[in-house]
């Protein structure tokens, strides 16, 4: 079982020290925390804030506490640099689709060379680093806590700050997006004849796409209770594209195991 | 013979990674580079193969501070291939969504990143004891910036609603007049905002490369327009004549690309700047007046100036958003999106990012998906003359006997004037 107590650093340090760190990604996620305006300054009131290059010139120090941590990892230089941001930080936070699951950066996991390819020609510049396989932080090292989504809730950000620093018996939902539809009453994509991730994607945003008129598109992750191959049925059993439903499904999970065993027992069947 | 190197590796208070180098030697500047370090994401591959509506959505994970401009410029170039004309309800909440981004986007670029450097802070949070009433209101001028997006387009970064065609949801009238109001409200505020950025003072150095902007007939346009114009030339070109004038390049030193003009092989700048240079006559009443009590007046040729023109937005972003929002209170016209046909064809979308133009170029194949992509940010329209700005000031400064560590906070002041988004230059 995962307690959800502060660890014991943390419960003996007054103010915990919290750095901020960015990897591939949009920025997004750094800028969520920032786009509550009226509570930032209660967020920042709650910890010493020792590292955010994206809104201080402060040098980064040896020490701290808490690392949150956005972006894919891109680089040899990205791999090695998490490693460290590990063994320094006693709490580790991932947030955002790229941390946590590689996101969007993570589409060119599959063929990175033709990607590079495309749109740098045979040169890369010396200036883009030793490129590797976009993978999530959380293939290179264990995270204590996760915001997920692309872009994170501000709301649940503070949440699991809090279980953080705090401690918080607080669980994250971990069962599919249908159920939080239902309970919405919104109308079903799938009656309408549009395919929808949210049978297979994680709860928890209270199905916020969909409530103004989108499909979900899964950004939150798969949930681990999620049945790839029936919901495939489900799919076809509407008469939509089942292609198209896993091309869907790799834009947030193509480095998830389950997406992975899932589309590797697929191709052997179509072969 | 005496060498220095000035360098501001990793520059703080900016979107993204980037490094700045000046090598000075006898005096003279040798060579001034400017290397965006940010990790590549090949985003114009990535869409390659899948349906242009997922394009659209991919495409706005370029930026999260600019992903309102790379939405609807991605719509834009796919309408452009279906052959949509959206309704004025629709390019009216597209405005909206465009000057949300201004304001979230200036406020945050003026007082989160640079206003620390004019008044010697390493953030904006010590603000928060010195002087709190202007910290609570330029951070409402980024909140309603936000509040605006989330509004109109269900979130402020990576919006939801806007589609193909039109909006899948929106707001109600009484939202949209409380919207108006509270435009009103921090309008006498902006006003003060452009006082307060001129009054820091700042080198006096020009632009040497060309200035870009989009220009359309008694309009100050931000997206509804195609038309483009190099304001020194006088070139005028729509955007799918863009490479007749426009050549975009790799350099070793950066992970971004640069351009160039194709006629007269110069750098050029794009952004507020610009924007007020080519269109002031069509600024708002109360932005020209703004504008004119500090002298910001055509020709403004000096990039230190870019975060007066980003103040003066703001005042005409704020009255123009008023309008709008008591406009579609009344609820006319719908924004329901236009049927169309999925065809083959070749699109260039454009609108004017808080920091300049940004193209999406997109080519789809008879079934919509995407067989070609290709995306040109502000950031790297701009990197180019950047670097020769940034020599320009740094002779300047050496002349006057300037002290080396003056001479860097000035050079990272420049880049900020800039407003780079480096997250969206390597996509």
């Amino acid at each position: 079982m995962t307690t959800f107590s502060p660890t014991s650093t943390l419960a003996t340090r007054q103010i915990p020290r919290v750095a901020v760190f960015s990897f591939a990604s949009c920025f997004g996620c750094q800028l969520q925390i920032t786009n509550k305006e009226q509570y930032l300054l209660d967020v920042v009131g709650q910890i010493e804030l020792v590292f955010w290059s994206m809104t201080s010139s402060a040098k980064l120090p040896e020490d701290y506490d808490v690392a949150i941590i956005e972006g894919a990892l891109t680089t040899e230089a990205d791999v090695e640099t998490v490693r460290h941001i590990r063994e320094v930080a006693d709490t580790l936070i991932t947030i955002g689709a790229c941390a946590n699951g590689a996101g969007i950066p993570g589409m060119a996991a599959r063929d990175l060379s033709f990607h590079t390819q495309e749109v740098y020609g045979e040169s890369v510049p010396s200036a883009a680093g030793k490129l590797v396989q976009p993978r999530s932080v959380r293939s290179v090292v264990d995270a204590d806590f996760i915001v997920p989504c692309c872009p994170i809730d501000f709301y649940e950000f503070v949440d699991v700050l809090q279980q953080a620093l705090m401690g918080s018996n607080k669980r994250t939902p971990s069962r599919s997006m249908c159920g939080e539809c239902k309970a919405n009453e919104t109308q079903c994509f799938y009656e309408r004849g549009q395919v929808c991730m949210g049978m297979v994607t994680m709860a928890g945003c209270h199905a916020r796409c969909v409530n103004l008129g989108r499909p979900c598109s899964g950004c939150r992750g798969l949930s681990p209770s999620a049945n790839l191959s029936s919901a495939c049925d489900i799919v076809e059993g509407y008469g939509l594209d089942v292609d198209l439903f896993c091309q869907k499904l790799e834009m947030f999970n193509q480095t998830n195991p389950q997406y992975q065993e899932f589309m590797e027992s697929r191709n052997q069947e179509v072969k | 013979m005496t060498a220095t190197k000035i360098s501001c590796d990793h520059m703080a208070r900016v979107e993204g990674h980037g490094s700045i180098h000046v090598v000075i030697e006898d005096g003279q500047v040798q060579d001034v580079r400017m290397s965006v370090i940010e990790p590549a994401r090949m985003f114009e591959a990535m869409v390659k193969g899948r349906s242009y509506l997922d394009s659209t959505y991919i495409c706005s994970r370029i930026c999260g501070i600019c992903s309102e401009n790379h939405v609807i410029t991605d719509l834009k170039a796919i309408e452009q291939i279906f052959g949509i004309q959206v309704s004025r309800r629709t390019q009216l909440l597209r405005q909206l969504m465009v000057y949300g981004s201004y304001l979230q986007n200036h406020a945050s670029h003026l007082f989160v990143f640079a206003v620390p450097d004019y008044l010697g802070h390493r953030s904006m949070f010590p603000l928060a004891d010195t002087n709190p009433e202007l910290l609570d209101k330029a951070l409402r001028v980024k909140w309603l910036g936000n509040e605006l997006c989330n509004r109109v387009a269900g979130r402020s970064i990576h919006p939801i609603t806007a589609v193909v065609g039109g909006f899948t949801h929106e707001m109600s009238s009484a939202e949209y007049l409380e919207m108006a109001d509270m435009m009103d409200e921090i309008l006498p505020f902006a006003k003060e905002v452009v006082d307060l950025f001129n009054s820091f003072s700042v080198p006096d150095i020009a632009v040497k490369g060309e200035m870009l902007a989009m220009v359309e007939e008694g309009e100050y346009p931000i997206q509804s327009s195609d038309i483009l114009k190099f304001l020194g030339s006088g070139d005028t070109f729509t955007a799918l004549q863009r490479d007749d004038f426009i050549r975009e390049y790799a350099v070793d030193h950066s992970a971004a690309f640069c351009s160039r003009t194709v006629k007269g092989d110069k750098p050029y700048f794009t952004g507020a700047l610009a924007r007020i240079n080519a269109s002031w006559d069509n600024l708002t009443s109360d932005a020209k007046l703004a504008a004119a009590k500090v002298g910001l007046r055509p020709p403004v040729l000096n990039p230190f100036k870019n975060n007066v023109a980003q103040a003066v937005e703001l005042v005409d972003a704020l009255v123009r958003c008023s309008e709008i929002c008591c406009e579609l209170a009344e609820g006319e016209g719908t924004s329901v999106p236009e049927p169309f046909k999925v065809c083959a064809g070749h699109g260039i979308g454009v609108t004017e990012a808080p920091r300049g133009i940004v193209f999406h170029e997109v080519t789809l194949d008879d079934d919509g998906k995407v067989v070609n992509a290709n995306i040109m940010t502000p950031t790297c329209q701009n990197m180019a003359n950047l670097e020769v700005d940034a020599r320009t000031t740094v002779d300047y400064l050496l002349e006057k006997g300037t002290p080396e560590d003056v001479i860097r906070l000035q050079v990272e002041k420049l880049v900020r004037a800039y407003d780079p988004c480096f997250s969206c230059s390597v996509h």
